[in-house]
């Protein structure tokens, strides 16, 4: 970022400095052929990010929820946002999820800027989510739930739906083809005629994964995917998410205690704490990073450099 | 020229008739605040109280001893749903509990009409019917003795509620029931308190409304002008409760006197829940209601 | 294999449609001819009212879970609307006003449901209780909803489709078949769709339905919709087949409780459950009646009989509540799953655990 700073700066001052010398003539911006190269490459490194949280504050009554927040998630990344109880993590979600409203800043999504994410239409922008304390449909069983995850494609009106029209008929199996296509990757198949409100809650946290991953979303929000879980299970759930970043390109940002889990899964590490992010960079650089170890601690850490994980 | 006299007329006989339904409403507050309990068989026990007070009377049993006696059985009644029916459905969503009061309410209608029997029955509590005449403006002596027996049963309330153990109690359950668990609250036993004390609200209301209409089985409907007042002053505020049962009251009367021969009158019967429901569309939880009840 | 389901598969036939057939040849062909008057108009007609009322209250209540408690007022307007479009418009065939009569009381019903894009739970039961008064209200007011009768009282005139005239208690009965078959199948239809499946979402969990992409104006706006066309069209039936004579008092709060008691008793986010609480409301007082003579003799004269009947389905309420809040019909299930029946393998308790939210559709 401080390249295409520089390379700006540069670029203005040879303007001017030319403007001048041709006599203020004004609109007559020529770049140099090797400024334009490297303003180029420069922007090359800094791709739009699939997220960007711009100075976000959020208060509730005057707890301040979340400080003036920073951050920018790539394409492809694997981010986990980390902190103790009530670091504010859910907050952040709700956020970008369009849940709460911020105070100040936007939220960036993909080259699309919010003061207030509109909620109804997060699906249409290619983002999805999953919830704390599980959000499934319990009165629908497994294939419905997972095919509610499409219903953001549906067109056919009801109308069509009652009348069973071709075209209704058509989403209608495609949207199905999909949500098994998804039960398959998640290993699911065998209980998919089930009520969801029936299964137990490792497999219905893999059900509410399979609902969020179905439209092949740009951006994937986890909220604790992996709370309550035995160790079995949150290694078989580790891999689906991987899984889904590797085979869909999904981006993914998720909220987990397990620090363990944390450290294996994440490309780069969120650190926040009391609504303000305290360390942001590679598990390793995370995992050495004094301010973290005391938010965690909160002791004095002067013989104990590294968190021990 | 417009009939300032009349109009003050009018709005003082919509409060007066106002407080009468916030009586009515903060029986509801009681058990909403301490429960979660939208109690809609509160008419019901209404009426169940003003009926055994005056089958009891007219059997020649002695007022005090009636109005004991009908403490005593809303007491027992108090207890009874607490054990029966909020037991057994604890952790079920508030809908379920608001269906279940509704059922309560029917059992709690016909075995008082099945007891006490269908007849209409008037109740005289001794105040006369002539008005007082303050400055041009007739105020109803009734109005003004029940108001004043609100005012006096709010205040006692609020003694209790600060002064006593039983009123701790409530308050603590009411703000968080887990923390009340923790410090070793038992809460069956405050539902239990909190059950009869809505019980004796019933008594005081429906003997107010019993010397007002008669006691006869419409006083169960009572309740359904309660649920306005609740909408407006919140469902967990005895002080929304007063200043909602007045706006209700008032808005209620001057709408009818004002508005209602556009229509031919007879708009009390929807008034209130119209002007609830306007103001629920711009502040779903009320003046003072502070939990953001299952709004959207 | 056991024979009958050799031979169901040779004929290509499930069993629940051995069952519909059985239910279309009872219906049209044995009960019109061999039951008799009293069974037809006291108990059958105003059954199927009751159910199809039922039916559109559960699309509001069970499945889109959006409380309702003013339906009496839907099938005021059904009726009225229907009486109004027999009355002022001679030349329109009776199952057009039929279906205008649904399309108004849903375009109510749409007016009324607007709240419930802001409100939810408590809030919204209080604004459908506006409806209900409303409605009342205008009718006994207005004199031209009832041709101008002082009390509102209309008298509905006889049912006449394609120029035969559908008097008398057998054909009022099947006129009332018909319209509730074809409804409750079309309802059926729609409650298996996507749009079914959408009311669920809003009911289980509103804030994920957003987040995934409902629409929930439109979703909670086709639950008012349908119910109330529903409920509207029920009230035709009310007020034509059954009783003929019908007053704005009969739509009452009491009739709008009745009518939730009906889907709580049969069983919410159930179609079949709507049947089976609709029976049970109109089968239960007679049997209390006659109980309550057999036991009381003279003491039970009808004021007991009202007051009996409001504990006991209070009671009833509550009880059921406490321990099958799924309805009778989760009870029924329940009972059959342990019925070998054309070889279906016998279900284990285990596998029909109690869980609070039924499936949706049948």
């Amino acid at each position: 970022m401080n390249s295409v700073a520089t390379v700006a700066v540069e670029t203005l001052a040879l303007t001017s400095a030319r403007d001048r010398a041709s006599g203020g003539m004004r609109g007559a911006r020529i770049v140099p052929p090797d400024v334009e190269q490297r303003l180029a490459r420069a922007a090359a490194q800094v791709p739009v990010p699939v997220l960007a949280l711009e100075n976000i504050s959020l208060n509730f009554g005057g707890v301040a929820a979340l400080r003036d927040v920073n951050l920018r998630v790539a394409e492809g990344e694997i981010r986990a946002v980390i902190g103790p109880n009530g670091a504010g993590k859910s907050s952040l979600l709700n956020v970008v999820s369009g849940l709460y409203r911020p105070d100040r800043g936007r939220v960036q999504l993909g080259d699309r800027y919010f003061t207030h994410v509109p909620t109804s239409r997060l699906a249409g922008y290619g983002v999805a989510r999953t919830f704390q304390n599980l959000a499934l449909f319990e009165g629908l069983s497994v294939l419905d739930n997972v095919m509610m995850g499409l219903v953001h494609r549906r067109r056919a009106g009801f109308l069509q739906q009652i009348v069973g029209s071709p075209w209704a008929r058509r989403e209608e199996a495609l949207n199905r083809a999909a949500a098994e296509q998804i039960i398959d990757f998640l290993h699911l198949t065998a209980t998919r005629e089930r009520i969801a409100g029936t299964l137990p809650y490792g497999l219905q946290k893999r059900i509410e994964l399979a609902r969020a991953l179905v439209a092949h979303p740009k951006l994937l929000l986890l909220d604790e995917p992996l709370a309550g879980m035995t160790l079995t299970e949150k290694q078989e759930l580790s891999l689906h998410i991987r899984n889904a970043r590797d085979s869909y390109g999904t981006t993914i940002v998720l909220i987990e205690h397990d620090i363990g889990v944390v450290m294996e899964l994440s490309d780069r590490i969120t650190v926040l704490d009391h609504g303000c992010k305290i360390a942001d960079g590679t598990p390793d650089q995370v995992r050495a990073d004094p301010a973290v170890i005391d938010a965690y601690l909160g002791v004095a850490h002067d013989d104990e450099p590294e968190l021990a994980i | 020229m417009f009939d300032y006299q009349f109009f003050i007329e009018v709005l003082v006989g919509g409060l007066l008739s106002g407080v009468m339904y916030s009586l009515v409403a903060i029986g509801f507050v009681l058990i909403y605040k301490t429960s979660g309990v939208l109690n809609f068989a509160q008419g019901a026990m209404l009426l169940f109280a003003a009926l055994t007070f005056v089958s009891l009377v007219e059997r020649g049993v002695p007022f005090p001893l009636a109005l004991v006696a009908t403490l005593a059985v809303m007491v027992l009644l108090g207890i009874a749903v607490e054990r029966v029916i909020l037991r057994p459905l604890v952790n079920q969503p508030p809908i379920t509990l608001f269906m279940a009061t509704l059922g309560l309410s029917y059992v709690i209608e016909g075995a008082a009409q099945l007891l006490w029997g269908t007849q209409v029955h008037g109740l005289d509590l001794g105040i006369s019917d002539t008005p007082f005449d303050v400055g041009g403006v007739l105020i109803s002596q009734f109005d003004l003795f029940a108001a004043a027996v609100a005012g006096a049963m709010v205040a006692l309330f609020a003694l209790f509620f600060r002064y006593t153990r039983t009123g701790l109690a409530f308050r603590a359950v009411a703000d968080d029931q887990f923390a009340a668990l923790a410090v070793g609250l038992r809460l069956p036993r405050v539902w239990a308190a909190v059950w009869t004390a809505a019980g004796v609200v019933a008594v005081v209301a429906g003997l107010l409304w019993g010397a007002r209409l008669g006691v006869q089985f419409s006083l169960s409907l009572i309740v359904l002008k309660a649920l306005p007042v609740l909408v407006l002053g919140g469902f967990d505020s005895i002080a929304g409760a007063i200043v909602g049962g007045l706006l209700i009251g008032a808005i209620e009367k001057l709408a009818e006197v004002y508005v209602g021969p556009f229509f031919g009158g007879g708009i009390e019967a929807w008034a209130a829940y119209v002007v609830a429901l306007g103001f629920l569309l711009v502040r779903p939880s009320g003046l003072f209601g502070q939990k953001p009840v299952e709004r959207a | 294999m056991p024979a009958p389901t050799q031979f169901l598969k040779l004929a290509r036939l499930a069993p629940s449609h051995i069952g519909v057939a059985i239910l279309l040849i009872v219906a049209y062909g044995i009960i019109p001819f061999s039951g008799s008057e009293y069974l037809l108009d006291a108990i059958l007609t105003p059954f199927l009212a009751l159910a199809l009322a039922a039916v559109g209250l559960n699309v509001l209540t069970g499945y889109a879970g959006q409380v309702s408690l003013g339906s009496a007022a839907f099938l005021a307007v059904g009726a009225y609307a229907a009486y109004n479009f027999n009355l002022r418009i001679p030349e329109l065939p009776f199952l057009v006003s039929l279906l205008l009569a649904g399309l108004v009381a849903a375009f109510v019903g749409l007016v009324f449901g607007l709240p419930s894009l802001r409100l939810r739970g408590f809030y919204l039961a209080v604004s459908t209780l506006a409806a209900q008064f409303f409605v009342q209200w205008a009718l006994t007011k207005f004199g031209w909803f009832s041709n101008d009768n002082p009390s509102g009282v209309i008298d509905a005139p006889t049912i006449v489709v394609g120029g035969i005239p559908f008097s008398g208690a057998s054909r009022r009965y099947i006129f009332s078949v018909t319209v509730v078959l074809i409804a409750t199948l079309l309802t059926a239809r729609l409650l298996a769709s996507q749009s079914g499946r959408n009311f669920i979402a809003v009911r289980d969990h509103e804030t994920a339905a957003k987040v995934i992409g409902v629409p929930l104006l439109r979703t909670k706006l086709l639950a008012f919709g349908v119910s109330s066309f529903l409920i509207g069209m029920a009230g035709v039936l009310w007020a034509f087949a059954y009783l003929r004579t019908v007053e704005p008092a009969g739509f009452n709060l009491d009739r709008s409780f009745q009518i939730l008691f009906i889907i709580i008793i049969g069983g919410l986010a159930s179609i079949r459950g709507s049947f089976l609480g609709a029976a049970f409301i109109v089968v239960f007082p007679l049997l209390l009646s006659r109980v309550g003579a057999a036991l009381l003799g003279n003491v039970f004269d009808s004021g007991v009989l009202e007051m009996s009947q409001r504990i006991v389905i209070g009671g009833l309420i509550i009880g059921l509540l406490i321990v099958e809040p799924r309805g009778l019909i989760a009870l029924v299930d329940r009972l059959s799953a342990r019925i070998p029946k054309f070889g279906r393998p016998q279900c284990s308790p285990n596998q029909l655990q109690n869980h609070r939210q039924p499936k949706g559709v049948i």
